[in-house]
């Protein structure tokens, strides 16, 4: 790694500079072959987001550990092989299309529709909802590994009643207090019910995964604080889904809540846990709208927009 | 950064040709000679691993080479989906693509060929395991995941020269876990405690031996390749068992439903809800024979014969005049509010034994028929049936339906109702049967057994009952019907 970083620098040195607006800083470049990287973005287009996290996934050095939060606006992401017909509501989507008013209900005025890399299911992202990558070597990942640090940064935030359950999603028990449990065990809480009781833990976050030869991208949701929970279901529920029988990979849906934190709190304890795991790196660097100069991440956010056309359909 | 299993391969390439003898390798990362494989060229398909989490097939959702395209290990071939993971398959062999085994958005099956690999590379006993055999042998498949697991202790070689350059975590967590269970007994057909390795097991595929047969001399019982070779050269002395050609006539094989079995399937689901009873009585068919024998000898064409099953449709509508209940409609779209409808027309359906499989033909409006008009009807449904030339108003508005089995056999009967009528008669085969007549003296009666279903939510029994009788009295004695026709 060091060889080559040098070799590089060498070679930029001798040559003419580098175009600024072709590529990203040498120092942002030489920081992907470090072995814990932790990033988080400025930008709330989620475009913008998934091309940078499909950039770090490609360009990153195949030991290091990554970590990258970012926040989208109002918009829904869909799974790698998912059916946009069966999984939302197409005809809410963008309202002005429709001779709808923007005000009428749900009133989120556009909601983006992306369809990101990893499999999985549909959710909606909004300001209230924190999204966590991480990105490790294939040999040391497993569905669970990242979801319990991410409920051990929860736990940390007092949060006692989150845990991982069988699906590898994070879930809050919604019982009563029952006998104490050692709280360093992630699948299980003093809160839980038995399922006949009636009473389902509400999920809080979701994973994705994308697994290549020499990396896995895990990636998830975190609800925290969204405003929008009792419109997430209209928009997740597609109209046309008794009528129709389709390929792809259909969401299991779960009731969904807030764990009433905020962004600030949950990002700080994230990032600490995310070190404690994989060792200290320095502050987490921002990413940001600079980045689309890049070129891969360009390329990457306008496949991301051409991809699906089905928008257009409407 | 670890050796890449090129460099390797070539070492051992060079060190092969110098002697037999053992060769050894700094500790600590080889400790046991390698029986290193000849090279392959032949095209091999290559298996579906294991992705872990009991998930038994993926979609496949796009290819990254097409048939024809040479690939180097560690080139991407295809991204799979299962549940939320979205993999990438690398190839783990240098060699041209020669098959895919699915199109986008198949469903992939682990285990099963994914793609067919003209190899080019050297191979270790590892990827051998990843490999299907040439005759499409998929014994390799039904083992994999346990295969995947003992190549990580077995073949320490492969595990740290290719960096394990499998995609799937799961496997590769189990397989680190599961250290200590280094000789765990393999399930499928060659677990009978039989310990051999994967190089070898390769072998024995391709020359078709059952690891149970060979006796091992290696450690633990081992079986070796050298086990192997005497035991082939021991069987060539001998008669050779057909074990290939028996176990492929005994392959399962899974087939989609034709168009009528489908059709069949949805109706006969519907019919679940249908409480049935049976009811079966013998009517003496004595006298419609012959009367059907003294028609039929006037008869100028054999066009014109009559069967007694258009005698059995007047008289089954005749009696339906009587008992209009069977002939009704049950509608149970609203489950707390069922209503019958009374159907004005008898439109019989009829069982057809076609070549296609069950075909229910309706004959409509029985009741306005004559007898000839039936049998005329009832021949150019069955030949519309045989040259599949039925439409699909031909199958609308049956009210009842009669299935006469007894073309091909039977006595009684369960016949099943088809939704929403409520009733349903299966006609058996008639047979002659020692009997008493009104002097107690025995004679041969010709019997037919009628075997009544009927949806007991709406029929009861004695009403089945009724109607049943008064047709076998109209079978029994023509001369009702003839006095009741209009």
């Amino acid at each position: 790694m060091i060889v080559w970083n040098r070799a590089c620098r060498s070679a930029r040195l001798s040559t003419r500079p580098p175009n600024p607006r072709r590529c990203l800083s040498q120092r942002t470049l030489d920081r992907l072959a470090e072995p814990v990287q932790s990033y988080i973005s400025t930008s709330r287009d989620p475009y913008l987001n998934l091309s940078i996290e499909h950039f770090l996934l490609q360009k990153s050095a195949p030991h290091s550990a990554i970590l990258l939060l970012y926040v989208n606006r109002p918009s829904i992401i869909i799974g790698r092989n998912q059916n946009p017909w069966l999984e939302v509501n197409l005809a809410l989507l963008n309202p002005s299309g429709h001779g709808q008013p923007e005000t009428e209900p749900p009133g989120l005025g556009a909601v983006d529709l992306v369809r990101r890399r990893s499999g999985g299911g549909t959710v909606f992202h909004d300001e209230g909802n924190v999204n966590w990558t991480v990105i490790c070597p294939s040999k040391d990942f497993t569905r669970d590994k990242h979801a319990e640090m991410i409920v051990r940064a929860l736990r940390s935030c007092s949060v006692d009643r989150a845990r991982v359950n069988e699906r590898h999603d994070i879930v809050l028990d919604q019982g009563e207090r029952g006998a104490d449990i050692d709280s360093r065990e992630t699948h299980r809480t003093p809160y839980m019910m038995a399922e006949a009781d009636g009473i389902r833990p509400l999920k809080v976050s979701g994973s994705a995964y994308k697994l290549t030869r020499q990396r896995a991208l895990h990636h998830g949701t975190c609800l925290l604080s969204s405003p929008n929970l009792n419109i997430i279901p209209d928009y997740l529920h597609s109209p046309a889904k008794p009528y129709m029988t389709a390929r792809g990979v259909e969401s299991v849906s779960s009731p969904v809540g807030n764990i009433l934190l905020d962004n600030e709190t949950f990002i700080v304890a994230v990032q600490k846990h995310f070190t404690k795991l994989y060792g200290t790196t320095e502050d987490a660097i921002k990413v940001g709208d600079e980045w689309r100069e890049h070129d891969p991440v360009r390329k990457g956010e306008d496949e991301l927009k051409a991809g699906d056309t089905h928008s257009k359909f409407i | 950064m670890s050796f890449s299993p090129n460099t390797l391969l070539r070492a051992l390439r060079t060190s092969k040709a110098s002697s037999r003898t053992r060769v050894s390798f700094p500790q600590p990362l080889f400790y046991r000679q390698l029986h290193a494989s000849s090279r392959l060229d032949v095209v091999k398909p290559f298996l579906l691993a294991d992705i872990g989490e009991g998930i038994t097939e993926c979609q496949l959702i796009q290819w990254f080479v097409q048939p024809g395209a040479r690939v180097e290990q560690f080139d991407k071939l295809c991204e799979v989906q299962s549940d939320k993971a979205s993999v990438e398959i690398t190839s783990p062999f240098d060699g041209v693509i020669k098959k895919l085994h699915y199109e986008p958005d198949d469903m992939a099956i682990t285990g099963k060929p994914l793609v067919d690999i003209d190899i080019q590379s050297e191979i270790s006993g590892a990827d051998a395991e990843k490999l299907g055999g040439v005759d499409g042998n998929e014994d390799a498949g039904a083992e994999k995941d346990q295969a995947e697991e003992s190549v990580r202790h077995d073949e320490k070689l492969a595990e740290v020269a290719s960096e394990v350059d499998v995609a799937y975590s799961e496997a590769m967590t189990k397989g680190s876990q599961g250290q200590a269970r280094q000789h765990r007994p393999r399930q499928g057909r060659e677990d009978k405690g039989s310990l051999a390795t994967p190089a070898v097991r390769h072998l024995l595929k391709e020359t078709h031996v059952d690891v149970a047969d060979v006796q091992g001399t290696g450690r633990d019982g081992r079986v070796l390749k050298e086990d192997v070779h005497r035991h082939v050269s021991e069987q060539t002395q001998q008669p050779v068992a057909h074990q290939p050609s028996r176990a492929a006539t005994r392959q399962d094989k899974n087939a989609p439903l034709t168009p009528v079995q489908t059709q069949m399937f949805k109706t006969m689901t519907r019919s679940l809800d249908i409480p049935h009873f049976l009811y079966t009585c013998a009517a003496d068919m004595g006298a419609i024979t012959a009367l059907r024998k003294r028609l039929n000898a006037s008869a100028t064409s054999g066009e014109q014969k009559l069967t007694h099953l258009p005698f059995i449709l007047k008289a089954v509508s005749l009696a339906l005049q009587h008992h209009p209940l069977l002939n009704s409609s049950l509608d149970t779209k609203d489950p707390k509010k069922p209503e019958i409808t009374y159907r004005g027309a008898h439109n019989f359906g009829v069982a057809i034994d076609a070549p296609s499989g069950l075909l229910v033909p309706v004959v409509h409006s029985v009741q306005d028929l004559s007898i000839v008009e039936i049998a005329t009807q009832l021949r150019q449904l069955s030949d519309k049936a045989r040259n599949s030339k039925l439409a699909p108003t031909d199958f609308s508005g049956a009210t009842f339906t009669i299935s006469n089995i007894g073309s091909v056999g039977g006595g009684v009967v369960a016949p099943v109702i088809t939704a929403p009528q409520v009733a349903i008669l299966g006609v058996g085969r008639s047979k002659l049967v020692p009997a008493f007549d009104e002097n107690e003296e025995l004679v041969k009666k010709e019997e037919l057994v009628l075997s009544w279903s009927a949806d007991h939510r709406i029929v009861d029994g004695a009403e089945c009952a009724r109607c049943a009788e008064r047709v076998r009295a109209f079978l029994e004695e023509p001369g009702r019907m003839m006095v009741e026709m209009r």
